[in-house]
């Protein structure tokens, strides 16, 4: 299935045609650098099946890739990695499934004065939480909402090379490097809000730089890009307007973020001391902490439970109660579950045939029925592990 | 089929029931590789198809067949042989071949990467061609592997052979078998050694075998360094005597 990143680059290449730029493509290209999966089989729904009014049909994305430019910085790596299904099959399509289907009629019928409803996905591992999120994150850019997406949680709590105390609160510890990163992820997503939104207070970064109020938001984004030290509070400082600001109603806030476990789990962050780092030290954790609790309103929280990436939690877990822990579980009630499952026979017979269309099955054998049973067998329907037989098949 | 090979060993032969036990006359010497089935014992029959056959379309030797099969022994089939339809025994030995300390399932894992490797390079190839050449660009990693390596076997090998108390490179016809394992092999240490330490396996190997299918590359070379060897030693040819 998508890893995160690939996620976070489908997200930004789906909304790349809505801002229209060259360097959006070549900075969602960086995200693809830790991708190692093919977008898992998409397919547009059999004609028998009845298409929501809003939801739209998977976008055929013919984003031309060719003509990056180098990223001057030397964090950013523009080059899209050998698995990404735009190379191979010069479009990324995801299929449309029940939980994606629910949680946009959901969307559809959110009443905005409320606080905002948080949406859980869980589910077995490979079984298509982060393209449901995926989805629903490309379905609310079509709506011109503004997307807050953290593509894995789990990064921001595990190999962190440079930890730095806080400038802003002694007790916590700032993380330049994943700040940067989202940062430039979260500019080039919501380019059009950048300048619409203002900030409401002064911020003072250091002797010579400081934001005034009414200043729009883009220039503490940009504050927190050049400055790389002071990159987590420039996040800390955009979280909080956004939050603010979410209630007047100017736009609608979609707080995406996938791997939302890691926030309560453990880390294996070390300070100089040896000692261990808990995950509220962390200034990004505590911000977006906050961002997910429900006491704003004028959006929605979509959440992914994970546990790939998760530290110190067993294999086969995969309930909310298992990977929240007591901690986080009482932090996200009450919320609304949503169970992503392995393929139904139709969603199977469908992905195959998706495979079949792009030739990307070329075994002879794979094309028979023998085959297509046998493939069952060895997936039992997993789509994360259907498509780790395709690949070789 | 081969001679069993023998071993110095300090306890008994274990003998059993069908084990030929020829060993009997050496005391001390335990049997190491070959088999230990003896004639009599017949291969498993693992193909699906040949079970699902309804009695009654049989024809009479089938039928013997069957019949015979309940009475004979049979040996075990080995855990490497299914009756997947994915299935392929050149794709297998070469995985035992990548196999290194008995760790199978990190070969198999390799032999799965390389075979995605070759497969994205040519989807990549095929979408970047124009609609004349796309016809020409072969994607299944199975025939480019088959294809590959059946470009790398040599025709032709050279033996020493001992003449005079001198070892002559006579060139000599090489086995079916042996030219495939002489394909194989060049390929893995090919891959092996002439590799950057941070380029992995799969990568290399996906490169090698492109090359190999469109006859060029350090392989197909070796494989022409080994024919002109052998044209350049033709006065030996003589020495051989089989």
């Amino acid at each position: 299935m998508l890893t995160e990143w690939q996620l976070s680059v489908l997200v930004l290449l789906y909304i790349s045609p809505i801002c229209n730029e060259d360097e959006n493509l070549s900075i969602a290209a960086a995200m693809l650098t830790r991708t190692s999966r093919l977008v898992s089989g998409a397919r547009r729904l059999d004609p028998g099946r009845l298409l929501h009014a809003g939801s739209q049909a998977p976008q055929s994305l013919a984003a031309p890739l060719d003509n990056q430019a180098p990223d001057d910085s030397p964090r950013a790596v523009s080059r899209t990695s050998e698995k990404d299904p735009v190379k191979t099959f010069s479009e990324a399509c995801l299929m449309v499934r029940k939980p994606a289907l629910e949680l946009l009629h959901y969307l559809k019928n959110t009443n905005f004065a409320h606080p905002a409803v948080r949406y859980v996905l869980y589910g077995e591992k490979g079984t298509g939480k982060t393209l449901s999120l995926c989805h629903v994150i490309h379905f609310c850019a079509k709506q011109d909402w503004l997307i807050l997406h953290v593509p894995d949680a789990h990064l921001w709590v595990k190999s962190c090379r440079s930890l730095l105390p806080s400038t802003y609160n002694k007790q916590r510890l700032d993380q330049p490097a994943e700040a940067s990163i989202w940062l430039k992820n979260f500019k080039t997503t919501n380019e059009r809000f950048l300048s619409q939104i203002k900030v409401q207070e002064k911020y003072v970064w250091n002797k010579r730089e400081s934001t005034e109020k009414g200043s729009p938001l883009g220039e503490v984004v940009e504050q927190g890009i050049m400055r790389v030290k002071n990159a987590t509070d420039a996040v800390g400082v955009v979280l909080r307007e956004l939050k603010g600001q979410s209630s007047l109603g100017g736009f609608r806030l979609l707080v995406a973020v996938d791997g939302v476990n890691a926030l309560w789990g453990k880390t294996t962050l070390k300070r100089e001391d040896k000692s261990l780092v808990a995950p509220e030290e962390l200034a990004l954790v505590h911000n977006l902490r906050k961002m997910v609790k429900n006491d704003w309103h004028g959006g929605t929280i979509v959440l992914t439970l994970s546990q790939t990436g998760s530290l110190f939690k067993p294999r086969k877990a995969y309930l909310p109660q298992e990977l929240l822990g007591k901690e986080g579980f009482d932090a996200l009630d009450p919320f609304i579950p949503i169970l992503v499952s392995n393929y139904s026979p139709k969603e199977f017979e469908s992905c195959i045939q998706y495979y079949l269309e792009n030739s990307w099955l070329q075994h002879e054998k794979a094309h028979t029925e023998e085959g297509k049973k046998e493939l069952l067998f060895l997936s039992n329907a997993n789509p994360g592990q259907l498509e780790r037989l395709c690949a070789h098949l | 089929m081969a001679a069993p090979a023998v071993k110095a060993a300090r306890g008994w032969p274990v003998l059993a029931l069908g084990v030929r036990n020829r060993l009997l006359r050496f005391p001390g010497l335990t049997q190491v590789r070959g088999s230990r089935y003896g004639p009599e014992y017949k291969d498993p029959q693992v193909d699906k198809e040949y079970y699902r056959k309804p009695l009654a379309e049989l024809t009479e030797e089938e039928k013997y067949e069957w019949e015979l099969r309940k009475t004979q022994h049979i040996k075990a089939a080995p855990a490497s042989k299914t009756s997947s339809v994915f299935e392929d025994p050149v794709i297998s030995k070469f995985t035992n071949m990548i196999m290194k300390g008995g760790n199978k399932v990190l070969a198999r894992s390799l032999m799965a990467q390389t075979l995605e490797a070759v497969k994205r390079k040519q989807f990549e190839k095929y979408h970047a061609a124009s609609a004349e050449e796309r016809a020409s660009i072969e994607r299944n990693p199975y025939t480019i592997f088959h294809q590959a390596l059946k470009n790398c076997e040599p025709v032709i090998g050279l033996v020493p052979i001992l003449r005079g108390g001198h070892f002559y490179q006579v060139p000599v016809p090489l086995a079916d078998r042996r030219r495939r394992f002489l394909a194989m092999k060049w390929m893995i240490t090919e891959c092996r050694e002439k590799k950057h330490r941070r380029v992995l396996m799969p990568e290399k190997l996906s490169h090698e075998l492109l090359e190999a299918f469109h006859n060029q590359g350090p392989v197909i070379k070796k494989k022409h360094d080994m024919h002109k060897m052998a044209e350049a030693n033709r006065a030996l040819a003589h020495y051989r005597w089989w």
